[in-house]
């Protein structure tokens, strides 16, 4: 009896043990933002899971520092994710390595039925380009520009919002008073480089194969920041911290009058103060108008699992009609042609703005990236400097052109 | 087989679980990670090459990670030295008889049991110089707007507040139990001679303390060099790399950075470190006791 039961015992125990690897064989690993976990984009998984009967989509979701602590080490450990979203630098860095899968060959096979790169802004394929060969898919594509808050500017006499420094400024300190800011500005450093960018100056010059934010002109731009935070004193100096959310709770809360942001912050304005009366404007132009480009690619691990499996999500979750309800319903903007020209995307007025910079926009990180020359050390070198501008009101100048020869020797040592 | 031989293979049969544990999730990862200190590139996910010492003697010319070991350095003695005295003090007072004592220990102890998480964020909260409850108290009494984790001069300061905050209850709890375990007899013998309150704190109960204080001072350092938590939920490091710690240095270098192997040789430098000052410590406080 006890040898019978045992026996059952052991043939039930291989038997689940079966049945659980069957079941985790069919398992698809995706790793994703914690902010961009869509009812949209968990119906594509749904509908993965209908078309393709024993298989699941394991969603994990993580905000970007913590997603990249994970997937650094399933790489170390040999078992990464099937599919991955990352925020715009990664594709380069890790296809460099060799640890990206080329999905040169799953383009060409599927061109008829998923134009891709064909429909892709130019912007977002050369992202996602390594040495010839395409290594990701871009599934949104942003740029941050100009909020503000119609009746702070009325109240102030100004109808219109600032095109320029001038206006700006004017703008920012007429707003300012009691407990309300003019403008709010960001703590991470990428969102000092409009200010940079619109004076002419650039993270990396690839004619002398230099870091270059240290120029005047990039001086200029930081140093225009902090003198409206410590001279003007019409902007708080930014708070540190985990997110980058500090402007936009201040702009919600009607203690800003000005944020510079991407569509990212669509939503959480409108809930979190349906009330308020704000638009949206273009990019100031100084020398030049520029803003900061940004967005969201989707990767494949070399090693991946079901590599198969991830490029159909890849091509479901970057459809054009998924893009398109995405955008209508949570204010992202999208890479796709065919989604700028979509009509419901042409009537809305905060999306149609968004999408309106991302001409003008440039991915701040691009040019070194390409060059092969990407090393996360120089924007820490960056960052500290540009905080030292913002937060100890030390001369932009002098601390930049350290900072930019720092950075160079980074690049030499490389 | 003897029985002596009998037990040891017993014990070790039993240890052996731990034993394969330790070695598995605790030394092999070490000795990994020891391995890619003397290596470039990316060892462990990609393409290394030897390199010798050369990651160990860069770490003499990172500007970070030198302002790293200065601020982590600030940040341990300071959580220290301030987490003691005041521990020291309370416990001192609440083994006298202070009315409802057992409340303000439980109300002291109380943040040393709530996730570092939930503390951080509390803080970070609390903190905002906007929106914070702190500033907003502040502006109530009429005084001026506070800058505590956005000014670069006092951003590590208030991180040590914090630390403190957090660890005060645990040192005032050892410390009571310590100041409890000295014998009665040694302070009426002392107040017979004629010793006052102070002698009796200062000849009595601080030297029988040196051993607790030992202990909390070993255990309150080896964390605080190691603090990662804090600086990276409050101020990712920031402002200006004020609270930039050590460790969170080494996690940049490491994820961010994606150079695993200079990573592991700050690692590996900082292990170093905390055995010298532990050493130290133990040098400079270990006081042999005996009380009859």
């Amino acid at each position: 009896m006890l040898k019978s039961i045992l026996k059952g015992s052991a043939a039930t125990l291989i038997a689940s043990g079966i049945m659980a690897g069957a079941a985790s064989a069919e398992e698809i690993r995706i790793y994703f933002n914690a902010g961009h976990g869509y009812d949209t984009y968990l119906e594509v998984f749904e509908e993965f899971e209908a078309d393709n009967p024993g298989w699941t989509v394991a969603f994990e979701r993580y905000q970007w520092p913590d997603l990249r602590t994970k997937l650094v080490a399933d790489f170390a450990a040999g078992n990464p994710p099937d599919l991955v979203a990352e925020p715009g630098a990664w594709v380069p860095e890790f296809a460099q390595q060799g640890l990206l899968y080329n999905l040169d060959d799953l383009a060409a096979r599927d061109r008829a039925e998923f134009d891709y790169p064909g429909d892709w802004q130019d912007a977002s394929v050369e992202k996602n380009t390594v040495d010839g060969s395409l290594y990701g898919v871009q599934i949104h594509l942003t740029c941050a520009t100009l909020l503000y808050n119609v009746d702070m500017l009325k109240e102030a006499g100004y109808d219109n919002p600032p095109t320029n420094w001038a206006e700006f400024r004017e703008i920012a300190k007429a707003t300012t008073r009691n407990g309300v800011f003019g403008f709010a500005p960001n703590a991470v450093w990428a969102y000092s480089m409009p200010w940079v960018m619109q004076n002419g100056g650039r993270y990396y010059d690839p004619e002398t194969g230099k870091i270059a934010f240290g120029s005047e002109a990039a001086a200029e731009g930081v140093q225009f920041l902090s003198d409206l935070i410590h001279e003007d004193r019409s902007a708080p100096v930014p708070v540190t911290g985990a997110d980058y959310e500090g402007p936009q709770r201040l702009f919600t809360a009607g203690r800003a009058a000005m944020i510079i942001t991407g569509p990212w912050d669509i939503n959480p304005i409108r809930t979190g103060n349906p009330d308020l009366n704000w638009a949206v404007a273009p990019s100031l132009k100084e020398v030049e108008q520029a803003t900061i480009q940004g967005g969201v690619s989707l990767m494949i691990p070399k090693d991946a699992q079901y590599p198969e499996q991830a490029w159909d999500l890849i091509k479901r979750l970057t459809a054009v009609d998924v893009e398109v309800a995405t955008s209508l319903q949570y204010s992202m903007t999208m890479p796709r042609k065919s989604w700028l020209n979509d009509p419901e995307v042409q009537a809305d007025p905060i999306l149609g703005q968004f999408g309106a910079c991302l001409p003008y926009s440039r991915d701040v990180t691009l040019e070194l990236r390409q060059a092969g020359k990407y090393n996360p050390a120089i924007d820490e070198v960056l960052n500290g400097a540009i905080d030292e501008v913002l937060f100890a009101n030390e001369p932009a100048a002098e601390v930049l052109a350290a900072a930019e020869d720092e950075a160079n020797a980074i690049l030499a040592n490389e | 087989m003897t029985y002596k031989t009998r037990r040891t293979l017993t014990a070790y049969a039993f240890l052996s679980p731990a034993i394969v544990y330790f070695l598995i999730y605790f030394f092999w990862p070490i000795a990994i990670e020891f391995w890619a200190s003397f290596r470039s590139g990316q060892p462990l996910i990609g393409d290394s090459a030897f390199v010798g010492l050369k990651n160990y003697a860069h770490i003499l010319n990172d500007r970070l990670a030198i302002k790293a070991i200065k601020a982590t350095l600030i940040y341990a003695i300071g959580s220290v030295v301030f987490t003691l005295v005041l521990a020291l003090g309370l416990s001192a007072l609440l083994v006298g008889p202070v009315r409802a004592r057992n409340g303000i220990r439980a109300i002291l102890f109380f943040p040393y049991i709530i996730s570092f998480v939930i503390s951080a964020l509390m803080w970070r909260a609390i903190l905002d110089p906007y929106t914070g409850l702190l500033n907003a108290a502040l502006a109530k009494v009429g005084l001026p707007q506070q800058f505590w984790l956005v000014d670069p001069d006092t951003a590590i300061w208030t991180l040590i507040a914090v630390s403190v905050w957090k660890d005060l209850g645990y040192a005032v709890l050892i410390y009571i139990a310590a100041i409890q375990g000295i014998p009665a007899h040694l302070y009426e013998a002392a107040r017979m001679d004629g010793a006052r309150r102070h002698h009796l704190f200062r000849d009595i109960t601080l030297p029988l303390l040196m051993p607790t204080t030992l202990f909390l001072a070993v255990v309150i350092m080896i964390t605080s060099l190691q603090e990662m938590a804090l600086p990276y939920l409050m101020t990712q490091g920031g402002p200006a790399n004020a609270t930039r710690l050590y460790s969170l240095h080494v996690y940049e270098t490491a994820f961010q950075g994606l150079n695993i192997g200079y990573a592991s040789a700050l690692s590996f430098a900082m292990f170093m470190l905390i055995l010298l000052i532990t050493w130290a410590q133990f040098k400079l406080l270990h006081r042999d006791i005996r009380h009859v």
